[in-house]
């Protein structure tokens, strides 16, 4: 059992749904505005004047196996448009219920 | 969810909402009616009240100064001015612009009927008019006629009026100047008084015998049948035969004491159309109905008309008051459809993408064509008002679409899908453009809360451009990011040159230069702020200097192809040797003046007995002209009315006859909104000489300015007249009152109305009075036989003393005192305020007589109240402008760095004026104004840019360069779009288009001039006062650890000890 934290710019919301909808990964929780400013540069997302675009952060719980063909997709994304802003962190998460 | 999420996800809602509106919209514009003005109500009222008998001066004391001080407390009340002449005392009653005209005529009859108590008992009580446009005549026609002549009335009434009156909206069809049927019964006195009869007993016998009598009824077996007596006169030879006197047992037959005749009454005023006699038709639309639409009703009706007159009846137009009007409305929509392509090449040229030209110019029709809903709903008119002002919108409504779509695009350049882009990147700017929406409507709702003459004018303007503005927004919001999200490739980023846009790759290319050398220069001038500051506040200061080189007028005034005028004669002449003057006039203006096309002329008096004809100057020595031209533009000579006007004064001025006269190019006299304006000086006193010869004096002085021209004298000269002094014991002696006597006299000279003759359906005058040659002389009048109370006869000379007399002229009074007006027009080429100068250094230091004094007035007048309803207008606008920015950006600071804009198009206005040589108007003026809205708008987008760079890290200098290039291209969009969007009107093509000129001329001037210097002012100004707060931040932070660090020193040496 594996979490992956995603955070990506809001405009990336259709495209990281249909990614998850492929992938058949159903366990997610969904914050739909989040801030944030990025680890390796690029603009922050703040939601305010100077930085007026939001980040939807996502907490994927999945299989083991399903952890990499997600990872892979999600790369593909943000090479088409590494402006955008997308990160994913995966993290173990020990029990489920 | 918002606005613009549902517009991209509901894009078949999104569309079919602006159908709908679009729909409604064609439906309004298609039911709109045309019109030159929104719908004004004059707010004059009129009181008339008659005393017959009395003179000048009476009427003056008894009737109009009790009604006038008693009517001085009317709510609302601008102005009274008033007329007393001979018999009848006419107040005018000037209402504040926009006042409820029902509730003051209520009032001033409340005021009338409390005060008829004061008036003399012979008094007819005072008549209360409401003065509306419609009292306007909106069409004059022209009937000339050969041998059917003398039928003319009686033809005109039948066919034309009758037919003319059933039309919807046509209020009242006049006839002027036909000749009217009468039968004369020209009396021989010598006979008269041989058969003892007078002129009296025949009136008498006449009517007695010309009557039809009911005389029964007879019963014949079972029917009853009437019986009548008809003795009226079947033809007028009847009256020849009527028996007048059976003295001494012979039959005296009247035409044995006088001639009989069935003839045309002397005419008072006769009519010439080209030079044929002719008879005028005055056409006067209903109250509230639409002049274009009864104009187009009645001309539908004349072929049908001239087909059922006699074959030598001709109708012809003189006049059409539509035609002005439907000139005026298709230039302007000329100039709204060129602005609009205007529109979309600026920003096909800066965006070079067909699809995102298509989604941005969208806004523009759906924008304008609310503004339709608005007038359909509201009762207004496609009028010159509700035109201009989408002229001056087109420019300005494309810009929201241009910020949304901007953004949607750099979206999308970061890899953002169309549809994702089009919400995200919205919800970005949304704010800020609904913020900058709110300066322009801060400009133009003033406009809606104007009093005065200008409210009613721009009123109209004030809403229109606010709803087409805010409805821009609202597409902006939803419509362009629905369309952005469907139309929008994906590839949006980089020009691809394919095909027919290999074209853009230059314009990309010098686009891209322009903006690299902007930053180049900005660069220069950040580093060199002083320079920069001080260099553009001198051009201010010299532009202020301009100012007082740019002459001042009213409202500029209009070639509308017409020109009226009026020529006086010496007085006392009679109508028959006006006429001959005015065929001399006629044969000049034929010869020299080959453009007047049609040219009715009219001698005499006004017959008429409406308001007008009382407002107007009557007189036998008077002859007015009405002259149309073809349009200018149809002119093949090239010469406007106003040139004409002034050669045709230079002929005038040669005729030894003409007392005085006036041309008065444009056709309106003096008031209104596109007639010639006029300098009025006012001589005020109550002392009638004195009053004179100062008027006198400053009319030679005013006539030799150089700008003044036809310089007249509101006072008549004292009138010649014969008076018939009675002598009253000699009447006593005889038996016979003055009324009597008066009668007498009057019955013999103007001649007795006896009775009517009738004939088919139709009345006619039988007027017995001495013959021609028994009136001719002053001998003539002496020896009119007056009776006694038992019959003996007494001449006139016997009893009473006929005296020359010089009549006390009209008293004319405003506000309650005495005036006389010496009245000006403008020359060619002269604007009011170069004559008011001039006329007011004249004024300086002119000594009047005691009790005299001296006021400038005319449109002059006007002008000022206006130029003050102004003033306020734009205080307001800059008050409502600096709040809404102050609020937007949290700042005090920020609004007046923007603000500091406005002066610097204040200097484009006036160099644009100055360069053209146009009068600063009124026109220019809203111009003017209306640019405080636009040139912030462009501040706005720069400092907000600025700020941005400046929050996200960017230190000032930088900050300020970069905005400024990656701003550049919005600002200069705007500014060119507004620029070319006034284009048409300021070049002034099409008919009527020069009302609107000064207003292009103005915004043009001012939007080239200001965007120039905004786009180095503000980032100057900017830096200054960032640099400023830079160095006290700096300088706080200094000291702020100054101070920690002693503080901590101390609490360092305390510890210690």
């Amino acid at each position: 059992m594996k979490a992956v934290f995603i955070s990506y710019n809001q405009a990336h919301t259709l495209q990281v749904n249909a990614i998850l909808d492929k992938l058949e990964v159903r366990g997610f929780t969904r914050w739909a505005l989040t801030e944030g400013r990025g680890s390796n540069g690029g603009e922050p997302h703040y939601g305010t004047h100077a930085w007026p675009s939001m980040n939807t952060s996502l907490m994927v719980f999945c299989k083991n196996q399903e952890v990499e063909p997600l990872l892979d997709a999600l790369r593909r994304l943000d090479a088409e448009a590494p402006q955008q802003g997308l990160r994913a962190f995966v993290l173990d998460a020990e029990e489920g219920m | 969810m918002k606005i613009y999420e549902s517009a991209v996800r509901k894009p078949v809602s999104t569309v079919m909402i602006f159908v709908a509106v679009a729909v409604m919209g064609l439906f309004s514009l298609r039911n709109l009616a045309i019109d030159m003005y929104p719908e004004m109500d004059l707010p004059m009222l009129m009181v008339m009240t008659s005393y017959p008998g009395a003179n000048a001066t009476d009427i003056e004391t008894n009737i109009t100064r009790h009604l006038e001080d008693q009517l001085n407390t009317v709510d609302n009340l601008k102005e009274l001015t008033s007329n007393s002449a001979d018999n009848f005392s006419l107040i005018t009653v000037e209402l504040e612009w926009g006042a409820d005209v029902t509730e003051a005529a209520n009032d001033v009859r409340d005021v009338i009927s409390r005060s008829t108590s004061l008036l003399p008992d012979e008094a007819e009580t005072p008549v209360v008019f409401k003065f509306s446009s419609s009292m306007i005549p909106i069409a004059y026609l022209s009937v000339t006629a050969g041998e059917s002549y003398p039928a003319l009335a009686k033809i005109l009434d039948e066919k034309l009026v009758n037919t003319l009156n059933r039309i919807d909206g046509v209020g009242a069809v006049g006839i002027m100047g036909a000749p009217e049927r009468e039968v004369q019964i020209n009396v021989d006195p010598n006979r008269l008084a041989a058969y003892g009869l007078t002129v009296e007993s025949l009136g008498q016998i006449i009517a007695a015998e010309n009557v039809n009598i009911p005389a029964g009824t007879m019963d014949i077996g079972n029917h009853t049948f009437n019986i009548k007596a008809d003795g009226e006169f079947t033809s007028s030879d009847d009256l020849r035969s009527v028996v007048v006197s059976n003295a001494g047992g012979r039959t005296v037959l009247l035409s044995d004491v006088a001639e009989v005749r069935d003839t045309l009454a002397k005419m008072t005023q006769t009519q010439y159309f080209n030079s044929e006699p002719g008879v005028m038709i005055v056409i006067q639309k209903q109250s509230g109905s639409n002049t274009v639409q009864i104009v187009d009703r009645v001309f539908a009706e004349l072929p049908a008309i001239q087909a059922s007159l006699p074959a030598d009846v001709e109708l012809d137009i003189i006049m059409d008051t539509s035609e002005s009007i439907r000139d005026s409305i298709s230039s302007l929509s000329q100039a709204v459809m060129f602005a609009f392509i205007f529109v979309i090449l600026v920003v096909m040229f800066f965006l070079g993408r067909w699809r995102a030209t298509f989604i941005i110019c969208l806004t523009i029709p759906i924008s304008l064509i609310v503004s339709f809903i608005y007038l359909y709903v509201t009762g207004s008119t496609l009028n010159i008002i509700s035109l201009s002002s989408l002229s001056i919108a087109i420019g300005m409504v494309v810009d929201d679409a241009i910020v949304v779509l901007e953004n949607i695009t750099t979206h999308i350049e970061r890899g953002s899908k169309p549809k994702e882009a089009a919400i995200y990147g919205t919800n970005e700017v949304w704010l800020s453009v609904i913020a900058t929406t709110l300066v322009v409507v801060a400009v133009f709702m003033p406009f809606t809360m104007l009093g005065g003459m200008a409210g009613i004018m721009f009123k109209e303007l004030g809403w229109i451009v606010s709803i087409v503005i805010v409805t821009s927004t609202l597409a902006a919001i939803s419509l362009t990011p629905m369309l952005s999200a469907y139309l929008l490739r994906i590839d949006g980023g980089v020009h691809t040159y394919k095909g027919i846009g290999i074209v853009y790759k230059p314009i990309d290319a010098f686009l891209e230069w322009l903006d690299n050398f902007y930053a180049k220069v900005l660069g220069w001038v950040v580093r060199n702020r002083k320079k920069t500051f001080f260099s553009t506040m001198g051009i201010f200061i010299i532009s202020l200097v301009l100012l007082s080189l740019v002459p001042t007028e009213f409202f500029p005034a209009q070639d509308n192809a017409m020109i009226t005028a009026t020529v006086e004669l010496d007085q006392n002449l009679s109508v028959e040797y006006t006429e001959t003057v005015e065929r001399q006039i006629d044969a000049i203006v034929y010869e020299k003046y080959p453009e007047v096309t049609i040219l009715a002329g009219t001698a005499g008096a006004n017959s008429s007995d409406n308001v007008f004809a009382a407002m107007e100057r009557n007189g036998s020595n008077i002859i007015t002209y009405m002259m149309r031209l073809p349009r200018m533009s149809e002119r093949e000579s090239g010469r406007t009315i106003f040139e004409i006007s002034d050669l045709l004064r230079a002929d005038l001025e040669g005729i030894p006859e003409i007392r005085r006269f006036k041309v008065v190019p444009g056709g309106q006299d003096g008031g209104g909104m596109s007639g010639a304006s006029t300098v009025d000086v006012k001589v005020f006193g109550y002392d009638m000489d004195a009053t004179d010869a100062v008027a006198k004096d400053l009319e030679k002085k005013i006539a030799a300015l150089e700008g003044t021209r036809d310089v007249q004298l509101s006072r008549d000269e004292l009138r010649p007249e014969y008076n018939v002094t009675f002598d009253r014991s000699k009447l006593a002696y005889y038996g016979i009152s003055s009324a009597t006597a008066s009668t007498f006299v009057r019955n013999r000279l103007n001649g007795l109305d006896a009775s009517k003759y009738r004939e088919d359906g139709d009345e006619y005058d039988i007027v017995v009075r001495y013959g021609e040659e028994f009136r001719e002389s002053f001998d003539n009048v002496e020896d009119v036989t007056l009776y006694g109370a038992t019959g003996q006869p007494v001449k006139l000379h016997e009893v009473a003393t006929l005296e020359e007399e010089f009549a006390a002229p009209t008293i004319q009074r405003e506000n309650r005192q005495r005036i006389v007006t010496v009245q000006s027009s403008l020359g060619e080429g002269f604007a009011l305020g170069q004559v008011v100068n001039e006329v007011n250094a004249l004024l300086e230091g002119y000594e009047v007589p005691e009790g005299v004094a001296l006021e400038v007035g005319g449109s002059m007048e006007d002008m000022e109240d206006m130029m003050g309803d102004f003033m306020t207008l734009l205080l307001l606008v800059v008050v409502l402008v600096y709040i809404v920015m102050a609020t937007q950006f949290e700042s005090l600071k920020m609004p007046f760095i923007i603000m500091f804009t406005i002066p610097f198009a204040f200097t484009g206005v006036f160099l644009a004026l100055w360069v053209t040589g146009t009068p600063l108007s009124m026109i220019a003026m809203i111009g003017a104004i209306m640019l405080v809205g636009i040139v912030t708008k462009n501040g706005i987008v720069m400092v907000d840019y600025t700020n941005l760079l400046i929050e996200r890290g960017m230190p000032t200098r930088e900050a300020v360069v970069a905005s400024g290039k990656s701003r550049l291209r919005p600002v200069l969009m705007t500014s060119v779009t507004t620029i070319l969007g006034m284009m048409p009107m300021a070049m002034g093509f099409g008919d009527g288009s020069e009302l609107w000129q000064p207003m292009g001329i103005a915004i043009i001037g001012g939007m080239a001039f200001s965007t120039l210097l905004t786009l180095f002012v503000i980032p100057v100004i900017y830096t200054m006062f960032q640099l400023n707060k830079d160095r006290r931040a700096g300088a706080a932070a200094t000291k702020l650890a100054n101070r920690k660090a002693a503080a901590a020193a101390k609490l360092a040496t305390k510890k210690v000890k």
